[in-house]
């Protein structure tokens, strides 16, 4: 029997390329380009170092816009054998509760799952919730925070860096695991690879699809509700510009400041 | 049996309109880049000049994510206290075309988007290797040890033709092929930018080439304004015979003095720096053209050294898109022949010599040796401001003739007679 791998990744807006809308103070995603979260490239890695070692069908999924295919077939290139993109206008505006709940629901209708892989949290929101929440709502036992994982005769493995030390757990399948950020050092994609995922392609899932009532995703099922929003004011400091010959001038206002003291 | 008729390296202006080319005329086209989403590798100045575009996609003036279109150009010699300018604003510069600003990221994906449109496969985010080879004969590419196979592998790399490099079909390059661009984005509001540049409308733009005669240490470069909606790109683009001559002068203090001299900087007052970024810049004429096909390949683009610089404007991507389309052209004929040789792929060079591209090259041949003179960055610049000043200074003395003072002032400066006298000359012949 193959070892059935699910990866979950999120697309998020490249964080060096994010800026803050001046004037409504939100993030302005539209500016910056869409890459795969960090910490889910870890996730995939994780999952291809146990196709290598033992062989496994991996499968990635992603709730996600159309534009999100972009991510899944790279997502194959790097060696991914199946991709599918959970996309509907119902499932806009998910909090993090919808949101594992529907990728729950996809899961489900795969079929058979050993070992679900996420990422730690997304850099966009970093609430860490829907990895743990697609665990709870499938039952399974799961492991957050891991460095590390692999299967070894039925079962399977992690090693779970926490405050005080690293711990490993030993898990019956299936089993949900989350991957820290930097755990490891993804694969790059192949051109060969990238020629195939391209011909191949991805599976698209809607609401239909899942069965699943339209009251219980998006916007309509989520519990978090924003009342408000904040800015806090960004203190305009005063800089006054010195030439390299007038170091001593500005060391004597600085003195004189008080800032430093000789 | 080859899996694709034509793989292209590089999806900037030259690849992607030969895969549009190749694609809509039905041949199977793999188009391989090496940024993620394509253009966020590429740099340009940039201004899209003429219509090149227009025999891939005939609309692209209505629908291609255009800046503005350039309805003044300046040429402009700065010294440290002064600016001499050519400004030059036309109305029938819309009933005779011009060009338009545009930023790469936008365009370039945009472009791809057209490929993939097309029918093309577009694989972005991979970095081919080399070619690959069955005997002399190119059949593919090579990327992480795999060959995927072509017929025909059109090499549209840019500026740094590391592929053909590594598969020895060029040199290295030297000093003489390549100078380096740097360049800033700024970011200011539209409204600003039409005002500021005097322009009659917010879809027009200004686009300026500067002679820097005024850095420090006398280092040669030139410098570059072109408007886009809401932003301004400026650079400067200097040789790497200047950098290596002034120990490796750093390009980003030039940039600095650029911005802080007293006729620039009111020009981007108060803007952002929203981008930086610095590329190579082929700069060394028909010298630097390499062989330009072989069994199999054919070589196109800024990887070809096809730019054009003579002081006044500043060309790539009109002889980019050009010389992408002769290729994707010479492919289809050789498809059809079913003859993928080095003499059935020559007919790239004959359509080249008989278009803009090659001839422009020829014509304007050893052109970068009056465009990096010292009459050029040190003469014209202090001779002009020398001359004006004494023409539109008053002093209560007795005025002089116009002659008189063009002699004075060619005396007074620190280029000797002679190299201006030769230099003058060439300019008159090869400008």
């Amino acid at each position: 029997m193959v070892l059935e791998i699910v990866v979950m990744i999120k697309q998020v807006p490249d964080s060096q390329e994010v800026v803050i809308d001046p004037v409504t103070f939100t993030l302005n995603r539209s500016a910056a380009r869409n890459v795969i979260n960090p910490a889910d490239e870890n996730a995939i890695e994780a999952a291809l170092r146990i196709k290598d070692k033992v062989g496994a069908h991996i499968t990635v999924i992603t709730m996600g816009p159309p534009f999100a295919e972009s991510a899944l077939i790279d997502c194959m290139s790097r060696g991914v054998d199946d991709a599918v993109l959970v996309s509907d206008r119902a499932f806009a505006g998910a909090d993090t509760y919808p949101t594992g709940l529907t990728l729950a629901a996809c899961i489900k209708k795969l079929g058979k799952y050993d070992i679900i892989f996420a990422g730690e949290e997304s850099t966009d929101s970093s609430t860490g919730h829907v990895g743990p929440g697609v665990a709870e709502f499938l039952g399974t036992d799961q492991a957050s925070y891991t460095s590390e994982s692999w299967y070894d005769n039925g079962f399977v493995y992690a090693k779970r860096e926490l405050e005080d030390g690293t711990e490993v757990v030993k898990m019956k399948p299936p089993t949900l695991i989350t991957v820290l950020t930097n755990a490891n050092d993804p694969r790059r994609a192949t051109l060969r690879m990238k020629i195939d995922a391209t011909k191949k392609g991805i599976k698209t899932m809607t609401l239909a699809d899942l069965g699943m009532p339209p009251e219980w995703v998006g916007l309509k099922g989520s519990p978090t509700v924003v009342k408000s929003m904040k800015a806090i004011d960004e203190k305009k400091r005063e800089g006054k510009k010195f030439k390299l010959e007038e170091i001593p001038k500005l060391v004597d206002e600085l003195i004189e400041k008080k800032i430093i003291s000789i | 049996m080859s899996e694709f008729d034509v793989i292209v390296v590089g999806a900037g202006p030259a690849g992607a309109s030969a895969a549009i080319k190749l694609a809509t005329s039905g041949s199977s086209v793999l188009l391989v880049e090496r940024g993620d989403p394509p253009g966020s590798k590429n740099v340009s100045g940039g201004v899209l000049w003429g219509d090149s575009m227009g025999s891939v996609i005939p609309d692209w003036e209505k629908t291609a994510p255009m800046e503005r279109y350039v309805e003044a150009k300046g040429v402009s010699f700065l010294t440290k206290d002064s600016k001499i300018s050519i400004d030059f604003r036309s109305r029938k510069l819309q009933e005779r075309r011009s060009g338009y600003t545009v930023l790469r990221t936008k365009l370039d994906q945009w472009l791809a988007k057209k490929a993939k449109d097309s029918g093309a496969m577009v694989a972005a985010g991979i970095t081919v290797d080399k070619l690959a080879f069955k005997a002399d004969q190119v059949i593919g590419v090579e990327q992480d040890g795999d060959v995927i196979t072509s017929d025909v592998v059109i090499l549209a790399e840019g500026a740094n033709p590391r592929v053909a490099i590594n598969s020895g079909i060029r040199e290295k390059l030297v000093d003489r092929d390549v100078a380096i661009g740097v360049k800033e984005i700024i970011k200011l509001p539209e409204k600003t930018i039409t005002e500021r540049f005097n322009l009659t409308s917010p879809k027009m733009g200004f686009a300026s080439e500067y002679v820097l005669g005024f850095l420090d240490g006398g280092v040669k470069a030139g410098g570059f304004i072109y408007t886009n909606k809401e932003s301004i790109s400026l650079g400067l683009v200097i040789s790497m015979k200047e950098m290596r001559e002034n120990n490796n002068t750093r390009s980003f203090d030039l940039i600095e003095q650029f911005k802080e001299h007293p006729y620039i900087a009111p020009l981007i007052e108060g803007g952002r720096v929203d981008e930086y970024s610095a590329h190579m810049v082929q700069e060394g004429g028909i010298k630097s053209v390499p062989q330009l096909y072989g069994n199999g390949y054919m070589i196109v683009g800024d990887g070809a050294g096809f730019s054009f610089s003579n002081g006044m404007v500043l060309q790539g991507m009109n002889y980019a898109i050009a010389s992408g389309i002769a290729a994707a052209e010479s492919a289809m004929k050789a498809k059809i022949k079913s003859n993928f040789s080095k003499g059935s792929l020559s007919s790239y060079e004959e359509r080249l010599k008989s278009s803009f591209v090659l001839q422009d090259l020829m014509n304007f041949k050893g052109i970068e040796d009056v465009t990096w003179s010292d009459m050029i960055h040190r003469g014209i610049p202090n001779i002009s401001e020398e001359l004006f000043l004494s023409l539109f200074s008053e002093n209560g003395q007795p005025k002089k003739h116009l002659y008189n003072n063009l002699i004075r002032s060619i005396g007074s400066s620190e280029v000797p007679r002679k190299d201006m006298i030769i230099n003058m000359y060439r300019m008159l012949r090869r400008m």
